[in-house]
C-alpha cells in the first residue's frame, strides 16, 4: 500500500475475558505516544463465550476500521482457538501471541460426548495449522503466569507485556504499562506490571531466536 | 476510554469509541435530557449518558421503548431544552409514529436523534437502512464515518435543529459505532438547568387536518432551505484526485474507499457526503461535471446512486454511474477495504494487490479444525432452565412456539434448536393471536421481561381480550439482558433499581389486565415447573407464567460486588454414570469431561452454582462443592 504503513493486529478472544479492556489500555498508551489509533470492534451482544475481535491499527495512513485480509502484522489471542480463527487476516510471516490454554465450547464438548470421542482440539493441532501461514507463533500459559504475579485476572496485562518485546511494536514498555495503568483500578497495579514483566519475558524467550526482540 | 475523559472539563484528546464521542458532543452541547432504550450497537451511548449521569445536571432516563424515548426527548425539546436519543435501526421503526410527525410539528430545543443500522445483522434481525426515516420524514440527516466526526457533527446538529426548528437525524452503522479512535476534545461548558414556564416557550405542537396541511408546506419550505445550507456545510469534502473517474460515498464507506484507492495506487476525485439528507445537489452537480465516471460507495441499499442517477439525468449530464446498478457492489451485507478495492479495480482495470479469495480460501481450510463457538446461554442463566422444563413439558404434544427478541432468543440454536418463529419486539403474542384460531396444535408465546414492557403489552391485552388459547412464558430476569443489563420497568430495588422510580411488577399488570391463569415461578425449579406448564398448555384460555430469577451475569456481578460468595458446583466421579445429560441436553459452558476418565467435569471459574445441572443429573453425582462428600475434584 502506499502511504505510510503502521502496525495492524487483530485482537480475539472469548467473551468476558475482557478484551475491550486489553484495547482500552493499548489505545491509551497510543494516546500517550502520540501515536494515531484507529480500531474496529465486535462485541455486539453481552452474552458470555461467544468469539469475539478488535481489529487495532496504529499509526499508518489508513482509515478502515478493518484490516483487509492477510494485512495483520500481529494477532493477539486471549485463547488458543480464537487466535486461528481470524487467521485470514494475519500477513505472512506475521506474528501471533496467544494463550496456550483453550476454553472448549459446549458445542464441541457435546459433540464428543455424543461420538463416544475424547479427542479434544489440541493447541498442537491448532499450532500445526497456523504454521502454515507463520513461523513467529508465542503460545504463552497466560493464566498460570497471571497466577505467578499473583493476580489470575491479570491475562491481559501478560499479553500486553508480550507485545512490548516485538522490535517491530510501534509503543515501548514504557509507554505501554502507562497505557495499562491508566485502565486499572489503581489496587490492581502492583499486580498487573508483575503480569506484563512475566509476558514480556515470555514472548522474548520464545520469539527472539524468530524475530527482532527488544530485551526486556 | 475511560469515565474521566467523558466528564474531564477540559479539551483535550481521548481514545473513545465513537458511541462514547457522541455522549462527550451532548454534554459539550449542554444537552438536558436524554432518553433511551437499549440496543446494539447504540447501547454505549446509553450506558455513558447513565454513568456520567452524577456528574452533571441532565435528565437521564431509560424509558418502556424507542416510540416513548423519542417522544420524551421530543417533548422537552418542544419546551425549549436541548435533547438526544439513539436507537437501533429496528428501535426507529418502533419509534416511527412519532419520528414522522415531528417533521411536521417541529421542534424547540436542538434535538438529536443518533439511529444506526447494522449491515450483516451482527446483532439484528434485518439490515434495515435508516437513512429512508430522513426524506420520509423531511427530517434533516447527517452520517459521520469515525468518532471524531462523529463529536463534531452531533455538536453541529444542535444547531442545525435549533436553526431550523427541526430534529436531526445521525444516522450511522456498526462499524461506525463501534469504532475508537483518538477524539479531539472541546471544553464543557454548561449553564445550570433551570426549568422553564410554558407561557414563554411560546409554541404549539399540533398536527391534523388543515394544520397538517400548512405544516407539510413548511416542510418543504424548511427541506429546501436545509438543503441550502448543506450545500456548503464542512461535512461534505471534496478530495481532488486525478483523470475522469470519482466516488460519491458517506459513512464507513469512505474510509473502504480511500484506503482500497491507495492499495490500488489510484487517485479517484471523492465526494464524502456528511449531509445525506437534503442532499447537497449543487455540490453533488458540480462534482460530477468534469467526470465521465463515478463509483458510488454504499453499503445496503442504493440510497446515494439512485440520487446520484437522478441528479445526472435532472441535469443532463453525461456520467457513468457504477455500483448497484452495475454489478459492482452487492445490497446484502456490509464491505470491507478488500471488497471495495475489488469493486474498485474491477471498474478502472488497476491491478490489485490485495488478495482475497486465496486467502480466504487457505484460512477456511485451516479453520476446519476448529469447533464453531456460538453464542450460548451464560453459566447460570436461568433461560437454559426455563427452557428444559418447557421442553420436558411439551413432550408428546404438538406446539408451535414463537420466540421473541431478547437473549432467550438462542432457544434456536443447538442443544434446544427451538423456536418456530422469532420477527421483532413483542411479535411472540401478536403472532400467537393469528395462530391460535387457526392451527390445531398448542400455540406459545415466550417474551422477556424488558420485551414484555416494551412492545408485548399491547398483544397480552389483546390476548386476554379475544379470549385467545395462548400460553405464554414471561421470562423475568430483572434487566435488559441482552443488551448490557440495563435495568428496565420491573428491575427490583436493591437490583439496580434507581433511587425515586416506582418498580412494575409483571403479575400485578397481568392480573389488572384479567389474565385468570397465572403462576410466578423460580426459574431454577425446573422439576416443579413442568407441572405448572402442562397445566399452563392445558388451560383454555390465555395462560400465563412468570419465570423469575436474575441474570446471571448481573446477580453474579451483584454477589461479588457484596461480597457473597459464589459456590460452584462438582461432579462426584464416582457417581457419574457419563450418559453426560448435563454436556449433550445442556450446553453450560461450566461443563466438560475429562479425556481420561470421561467424567463430567464442571470448571469452577466459571460455574455460577446455580445447581440446575443438579437437576438434570439423574445419578445426583453434581453437589455444591462445600457440601460434604462429593465435590472435592482436583483442580485440572
Amino acid at each position: 500500500m502506499s502511504g505510510k504503513k503502521g502496525f495492524d493486529m487483530v485482537l480475539a478472544g472469548v467473551g468476558g475475558q475482557g478484551i475491550v479492556m486489553l484495547s482500552n489500555a493499548l489505545g491509551n498508551a497510543c494516546l500517550a505516544a502520540g501515536q494515531k489509533v484507529i480500531t474496529g470492534e465486535l462485541h455486539g451482544l453481552s452474552q458470555r463465550s461467544g468469539s469475539v475481535y478488535i481489529h487495532m491499527r496504529i499509526g499508518g495512513d489508513v482509515l478502515s476500521p478493518l484490516i483487509p485480509y492477510g494485512q495483520a502484522d500481529a494477532i493477539v489471542s486471549l485463547e488458543g482457538m480464537e487466535a486461528l480463527r481470524y487467521i485470514e487476516y494475519l500477513k505472512e510471516n506475521g506474528v501471533i501471541i496467544m494463550n496456550s490454554r483453550l476454553i472448549h465450547p459446549p458445542v464441541e464438548v457435546a459433540r464428543l460426548s455424543r461420538e463416544k470421542r475424547v479427542d479434544f482440539v489440541a493447541l498442537d493441532s491448532i499450532l500445526e495449522k497456523m504454521k502454515v501461514v507463520t513461523s513467529g507463533i508465542a503460545a504463552i500459559d497466560a493464566l498460570s503466569l497471571a497466577h505467578k504475579a499473583g493476580e489470575p485476572l491479570a491475562e491481559n496485562a501478560v499479553f500486553i507485556g508480550a507485545l512490548s518485546c516485538l522490535a517491530s511494536f510501534p509503543l515501548s514498555a514504557e509507554q505501554l504499562k502507562k497505557g495499562l495503568l491508566r485502565v486499572l483500578p489503581e489496587q490492581a497495579a502492583e499486580k498487573n506490571m508483575r503480569a506484563f514483566d512475566l509476558g514480556q519475558q515470555a514472548a522474548y524467550e520464545t520469539l527472539c531466536g524468530q524475530l527482532e526482540c527488544r530485551m526486556p | 476510554m475511560a469515565l474521566s475523559d467523558i466528564i474531564n472539563p477540559k479539551s483535550g484528546q481521548a481514545f473513545m469509541m465513537c458511541n462514547e464521542a457522541i455522549v462527550r458532543a451532548g454534554i459539550e452541547s449542554d444537552v438536558k435530557v436524554v432518553s433511551f432504550y437499549p440496543g446494539a450497537p447504540t447501547s454505549e451511548i446509553l450506558d455513558t449518558f447513565g454513568a456520567a449521569q452524577a456528574h452533571f445536571d441532565y435528565h437521564f432516563s431509560i424509558a418502556t421503548n424507542e416510540k416513548v424515548a423519542l417522544e420524551t426527548v421530543a417533548g422537552a425539546s418542544m419546551a425549549g431544552f436541548r435533547t438526544l436519543t439513539s436507537m437501533k435501526s429496528v428501535g426507529l421503526n418502533v419509534a416511527a409514529d412519532a419520528f414522522f410527525s415531528l417533521g411536521y410539528t417541529g421542534t424547540k430545543g436542538g434535538m438529536v436523534v443518533v439511529v444506526a443500522d447494522d449491515p450483516h445483522c451482527h446483532s439484528s434481525q434485518s439490515e434495515e437502512d435508516g437513512r429512508f426515516f430522513g426524506p420520509g420524514a423531511y427530517i434533516p440527516m447527517m452520517e459521520p464515518a469515525d468518532p471524531s466526526e462523529a463529536r463534531r457533527m452531533v455538536m453541529h446538529a444542535f444547531e442545525v435543529s435549533e436553526r431550523h426548528r427541526v430534529p436531526v437525524l445521525v444516522r450511522t452503522t456498526t462499524r461506525v459505532n463501534h469504532q475508537s479512535g483518538i477524539v479531539r476534545l472541546g471544553p464543557v461548558k454548561r449553564k445550570a438547568f433551570k426549568k422553564a414556564k410554558w407561557s414563554e416557550v411560546g409554541e404549539t405542537y399540533f398536527t391534523v387536518g388543515e394544520i397538517a396541511r400548512r405544516n407539510k408546506l413548511k416542510a418543504l419550505e424548511r427541506a429546501a432551505a436545509l438543503q441550502n445550507e448543506f450545500e456548503d456545510s464542512a461535512f461534505n469534502v471534496v478530495t481532488k484526485g486525478k483523470g475522469d473517474f470519482g466516488i460519491i460515498t458517506s459513512g464507513v464507506g469512505y474510509c473502504y474507499a480511500v484506503d482500497a484507492g491507495r492499495a490500488l495506487k489510484i487517485k479517484p476525485h471523492i465526494l464524502k457526503l456528511g449531509t445525506t439528507y437534503p442532499l447537497p445537489e449543487k455540490k453533488i452537480t458540480a462534482f460530477l461535471k468534469p467526470l465521465k465516471r463515478v463509483a458510488v460507495v454504499e453499503e445496503l441499499s442504493p440510497y446515494l446512486e439512485h440520487a446520484v442517477k437522478r441528479i445526472i439525468h435532472d441535469q443532463g449530464l453525461a456520467v457513468a454511474v457504477m455500483g448497484k446498478g452495475t454489478g459492482h457492489f452487492s445490497e446484502a451485507l456490509e464491505y470491507n477495504v478488500s471488497i471495495v478495492a475489488q469493486a474498485l479495480a474491477a471498474m478502472t482495470g488497476a491491478d490489485n494487490p490485495l488478495e482475497y479469495e486465496t486467502i480466504l480460501k487457505r484460512a477456511n481450510d485451516l479453520k476446519s479444525v476448529l469447533p464453531d463457538r456460538i453464542p450460548i446461554f451464560c453459566a447460570g442463566c436461568p433461560h437454559r432452565a426455563t427452557l428444559r422444563a418447557i421442553q420436558q413439558a411439551i413432550k408428546g404434544r404438538n406446539v408451535i412456539y414463537n420466540n421473541d427478541i431478547g437473549c432467550y432468543s438462542m432457544a434456536f440454536f443447538p442443544p434446544l434448536n427451538f423456536s418456530d418463529s422469532m420477527l421483532c419486539m413483542g411479535a411472540s403474542l401478536g403472532l400467537s393471536a393469528g395462530m391460535a384460531p387457526v392451527l390445531e396444535d398448542s400455540v406459545m408465546a415466550m417474551v422477556g421481561d424488558s420485551t414484555f414492557f416494551h412492545a408485548a403489552l399491547p398483544g397480552l391485552v389483546n390476548a386476554v381480550y379475544q379470549n385467545l388459547n395462548i400460553t405464554i412464558f414471561i421470562l423475568d430476569n430483572e434487566v435488559t439482558a441482552m443488551t448490557g443489563q440495563q435495568v428496565h420497568m420491573g428491575t427490583p430495588e436493591g437490583r439496580g433499581m434507581p433511587p425515586g422510580k416506582k418498580r412494575i411488577m409483571i403479575e400485578e399488570v397481568c392480573r389488572a389486565i384479567g389474565v385468570e391463569h397465572l403462576k410466578v415461578v423460580d426459574a431454577y425449579d425446573v422439576k416443579g415447573n413442568v407441572a405448572l406448564i402442562k397445566a399452563a398448555l392445558d388451560f383454555q384460555g390465555p395462560a400465563v407464567i412468570v419465570f423469575r430469577r436474575s441474570c446471571a451475569l448481573h446477580g453474579d456481578r451483584i454477589k461479588r460486588r457484596s461480597g457473597v460468595p459464589i459456590i460452584p458446583n462438582a461432579v462426584d466421579k464416582a457417581a457419574c454414570q457419563k450418559p453426560h445429560a448435563c454436556i449433550r441436553e445442556f450446553y453450560c459452558p461450566a461443563i466438560t469431561f475429562d479425556a481420561d476418565d470421561r467424567a463430567a467435569r464442571i470448571q469452577p471459574e466459571t460455574c455460577d452454582g446455580c445447581g440446575v445441572c443438579a437437576q438434570i443429573c439423574r445419578f445426583g453425582a453434581i453437589h455444591p462443592v462445600s457440601a460434604k462428600g462429593p465435590g472435592k475434584e482436583k483442580k485440572k
